[in-house]
């Protein structure tokens, strides 16, 4: 056994040597090496999260010791062993996918990709070093770095004027985030002896009401920025379709992620929140962002904004989650905490495959059809086969159906909001039981979304000459896709593997292992113990609870919440004996089928298209047609804005020509930064007036201020 | 809407009792000429009689006139006319749908399975709209055709009938050849009113085929301008074998042939 700290440091020296080489090597090689590298630093880190994460044994390394500032500590333990873990397992698919995808002669030819590989090394080790960051100082070192890195990769097509503006927005959001963050940590280090989390945490056992408050204020908001909760999410759905698709997947895989690690460490680790209205503001919020990103996702035709708005839906499903975590913690139910935590985790985990999958998938049809637009795509499932059964894959975990990873955790998250019941004050219920149906709402709006995406995207007749002459991505861009598909389905079978883990983790924050609520161990307990009598068990024998438990490790394939005596099962599931029903239904029906049939004479008649001569591409349904419904009912929230362009003959008697377009302006942009830059904009042009240009009157200015300031000095 | 639900009790059922009974409110059919043939002293007397038909229906063979109940329009001429009076009956039958196969052979084509569920497609192919309208009134709850298992699909591709209207024109002939081509076998189809049958008032022209069995085969004819709805009931009921067809030489009514030959 390696031991986890040595590969920590080969990582860093892995990474450090993809910099230099990067900036060394001559073009041609530079891609592969980025490949190798990337993989093998994933791969390191990988093993080293794995390693802390199943055996829970924290590392700690003490760097330098800063005069009156304290030690600087890298510390791993299960909370950011986790974190770790899925950043190198959407690291290594995205390392080998670059090496191809960087290839597109629109990068090629005006952006050198020396910068690339250098700042992709850059930030993958800055992101490590802020997930193992021990104490308040290199936290932030390594969160500016994160910022800017991640700032260079999206702004990668730097003569490109919206990824400039993109990338600006996303890097001055990020700085303002960042600097609610520091003020958060200076309130809470105010106290403290030292700026490691040990000491933070001891200064923040005896904090007062209202500094608690503060600093959870500055910090959700902090974080809210980076993760992209609402109200402050507008650069994301612009960043993602300037940046390239491989960024994208990190952006939405792992540095989404950050900012939700940030929220854990700070609100239920550092500085656990206590007050009930805290929870009930994360939880607000998050239901919120998952219905407004849900809502521009399905309206949304280009691919990577689609893929945007739905992170942010995703990222409120799992905040949403947190929420509930924390008002069942507060409110005194540990168990139903612990399983909200675990339900939140899990989507994290399983966001951050599947949307990296996703982006990926869109990366590889705008490859090869150089397209994103789904008005103008259709038909690839002809010539990219391989392309659509991951991207089909993805869909299908991100629509929550089961047997894949999407489902266990979002059934785990609404499951959740149901135990609301369980609390006592009515208020509390209220709005458990008005975000609830929101995130209800979100899972049946994301169903629509990702069947028009993969619908409009790879199925019917292709809707452009690009479209048409697309072709099949070569087989380093298919590896990636297909290990994050198999990963998809894996984390989606067994669920009952994965839930034990992430128990250990959120034990970190919770001190408590509640494994037992939700994995009944029906292999490890056959008859049975204080918690699941004998009968209990010998019943959930006779529906096949217990099968595979001569060769299966672990406790159990069946996914259950035990309640009391009189309500004995509050919920149960099984995807792996699902999928395996699944596959034996479905093989047993097509042979079934098959045998049947076997005398008969199969017709193929042609498409039956309503009988017109010649089906068109531009005849067949649309990403716009299909989304219209949703555009129609949620009116209200959109607010389109139409422009009609009409051409009248001479007279104007006839019309000629009527143009209609119809745009959706993002609704945060719409209601709070449209007004905020007009105010400041205002405020500008008021300050503006006293600056005439004059010497004099600047020198005025500068007396009378210092006149001002001495009479305040005399009156107090 | 509770005055639907009253109404609705107030009146009963008003289903038709056709095909267990024979239906015999008045007017449910505009009947056809009856009673032929009718013999003339003279060929040429015949002929003048003959001529009166717009649409050829009858037919002078030297002394004789005889009855092409296909061609049949109901349009009275042939009652009113007094120079050469025909002097025959007019019936109200409604069971007149014709097949160029005996009913055994239209029973094993569609099987037992069909004989309650069979799926229609109608397609315009050009008619004037009383043949459509009056297939509407099947959907209505005087005739309710859902009680005997037919029911109307909007795709071909569900479709067991491809039920046939209008004189065929040559825009519908393409949607008509694809129509046909995406149905599943076994299929069949009904060719609906005179126009279907041989052209109609319409006739063949360059822009009307004259008939659909100019383009495929077809299984039942339907006669009538417009046939009314216990006529088409009678025929899908004879398509599935469950009813006798009508008693009818189609030879002498010629499916598709000229007007005017
Ligand atoms: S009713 Fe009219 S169409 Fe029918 S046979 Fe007489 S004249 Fe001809
Ligand atoms: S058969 Fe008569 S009613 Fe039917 S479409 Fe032709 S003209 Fe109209």
């Amino acid at each position: 056994m390696i031991d986890p700290k040595r590969l920590f440091f080969l990582f860093l020296i892995l990474c450090g040597a993809g910099v230099v080489l990067a900036a060394l090597l001559p073009r041609r090689a530079n891609r592969v090496v980025l490949a190798w590298i990337g993989s093998l630093s994933s791969l390191t880190i990988l093993w080293v999260g794995g390693a802390v994460l199943l055996s829970g044994q924290a590392w700690q390394v003490d760097l330098w010791n800063i005069w009156s500032l304290g030690p600087m500590v890298l510390k791993m333990d299960r909370l950011s062993a986790l974190f770790v873990f899925i950043a190198g397992l959407v690291f290594l698919p995205v390392s080998i996918f670059s090496a191809s995808y960087m290839n597109l002669p629109k990068y090629v030819k005006r952006y050198g990709f020396k910068s690339f590989g250098i700042y992709y090394h850059l930030l993958l080790a800055a992101i490590v070093l802020l997930l193992v960051a021990g104490d308040m100082l290199s936290f932030l070192l390594a969160w500016e770095a994160m910022s800017i890195f991640s700032y260079l990769l999206v702004n990668y097509e730097h003569e490109k004027e919206d990824t400039t503006k993109a990338g600006y927005l996303m890097l001055s959001l990020g700085e303002a985030g960042t600097i609610a963050v520091v003020l958060a940590f200076f309130l809470l280090a105010r106290t403290a002896t030292g700026l490691d989390f040990p000491a933070l945490r001891a200064a923040a056992a005896g904090m007062g009401q209202a500094s608690a408050w503060a600093i959870f204020l500055l910090s959700f908001f902090g974080f809210g920025v980076k993760a992209g909760l609402v109200p402050t999410n507008i650069w994301l759905p612009l960043a993602h379709p300037a940046a390239p698709s491989n960024v994208s997947a990190i952006l939405s895989g792992v540095i989404l992620n950050l900012g939700l690690y940030g929220i854990v460490r700070f609100n239920a680790d550092l500085l656990p929140v206590k007050d009930i209205g805290a929870g009930a503001i994360v939880l607000i919020v998050g239901s919120i962002s998952a219905l407004v990103g849900i809502l521009y996702a399905v309206i949304r035709n280009d691919m990577k904004e689609m893929l945007a708005h739905s992170s942010i839906e995703n990222i409120g499903i799992i905040t949403a989650g947190l929420g509930a975590g924390f008002i069942f913690r507060i409110a005194g139910l540990p168990a139903l905490a612990g399983i909200a935590f675990i339900a939140a985790f899990y989507h994290l985990l399983n966001h951050s495959l599947y949307k990296a999958l996703l982006f990926l998938g869109a990366g590889a049809v705008d490859y090869s059809a150089g397209e994103r637009n789904m008005d103008r795509l259709g038909g690839l499932i002809r010539v990219m086969p391989w392309t659509s059964l991951f991207f089909l894959v993805g869909a299908l975990s991100i629509a929550a159906l089961p047997p894949f990873n999407g489902f266990v955790s979002e059934w785990l998250t609404l499951q959740t909001m149901l135990r609301s019941v369980e609390l006592s004050s009515m208020g509390i219920k209220i709005i458990f039981a008005l975000c609830a149906a929101a995130l209800a709402l979100t899972a049946a709006l994301a169903v629509t979304c990702f069947v028009k995406a993969f619908a409009m995207s790879f199925l019917g007749l292709a809707r452009s000459p690009k479209a048409s002459k697309a072709v099949e991505v070569n087989r380093s861009m298919q590896a990636p896709m297909a290990i994050l598909a198999l990963c998809c389905l894996l984390f989606g079978i067994l669920p009952t593997y994965v839930i034990p883990v992430l128990d250990n983790t959120i034990a970190t924050f919770t001190h408590e292992h509640m494994v037992d609520e939700l994995v009944p161990p029906f292999f490890t307990a056959p008859q049975g113990n204080a918690r699941f009598p004998q009968e209990f068990v010998s019943e959930f024998h006779d529906l096949g609870a217990q099968v595979g438990r001569t060769f299966l490790p672990g406790q159990g394939l069946v996914v259950m919440h035990r309640g009391t005596e009189h309500n004995p099962v509050v919920y149960a599931m099984s995807t792996s004996y699902t999928f395996v029903v699944l596959i034996l239904l479905m093989g047993g029906s097509l042979i079934l089928f098959r045998v049947l049939t076997r005398s008969r004479k199969v017709d193929r008649g042609p498409v039956w298209a309503g009988g017109v001569r010649q089906l068109l591409p531009k005849m067949t349904y649309t990403a716009t047609g299909f989304s219209n419904p949703v555009r129609v009912i949620f009116e209200a929230v959109f607010r389109p804005v139409i422009f009609d362009e009409m051409r009248e003959t001479v007279a104007e008697h006839f019309l000629i020509a009527v143009k209609s377009q119809r745009q959706e302006v993002y609704i945060l942009e719409r209601t709070m930064f449209s007004p905020l830059a007009r105010l400041g904009r205002w405020l500008a042009a008021l300050l503006g007036k006293i600056h005439s240009g004059s010497v004099n009157l600047y020198a005025a200015y500068i007396l009378i201020s210092l006149g001002i300031v001495l009479i305040i000095q005399r009156l107090m | 809407m509770w005055e639907w639900v009253w109404e609705g009790i107030r009146s009963g059922i008003v289903t038709t009792a056709y095909p267990a009974r024979e239906e015999t409110a008045s007017g449910v059919s505009p009947g056809f000429p009856t009673d032929l043939p009718r013999t003339f002293a003279a060929a040429g007397e015949a002929s003048v009689a003959a001529s009166c038909c717009p649409t050829e229906a009858l037919l002078s063979e030297d002394q004789q006139v005889v009855l092409r109940e296909p061609r049949c329009i109901h349009c009275y001429r042939c009652l009113r006319q007094t120079e050469t009076p025909l002097a025959w009956q007019w019936q109200g039958n409604y069971e007149w749908a014709v097949s160029p196969h005996p009913r055994v052979e239209l029973a094993k084509k569609f099987g037992r399975s069909f004989r309650r569920s069979l799926h229609l497609r109608i397609l315009d192919a050009g008619a004037c709209g009383a043949c459509l309208s009056e297939i509407e009134q099947l959907n209505k709850p005087y005739y309710n055709m859902h009680r005997l298992g037919f029911f109307v699909t909007p795709t071909p591709r569900d479709a067991d009938v491809l039920v046939v209207a209008g004189p065929m024109t040559e825009h519908m002939r393409q949607p008509l050849l694809s129509a046909y081509e995406a149905m599943p076998t076994p299929k069949a189809v009904l060719a609906l009113g005179a126009c279907a049958i041989f052209g109609g008032v319409f006739g063949t022209s360059f822009a009307s085929m004259g008939g659909v069995a100019s383009l495929i085969p077809v299984d039942i004819l339907v006669p009538g301008c417009p046939p009314p709805p216990l006529a088409i009931l009678h025929a899908l009921l004879a398509l599935i074998g469950r009813v006798e067809p009508a008693a009818c030489e189609l030879n002498s009514s010629s499916p598709g042939g000229e007007r005017g030959d």
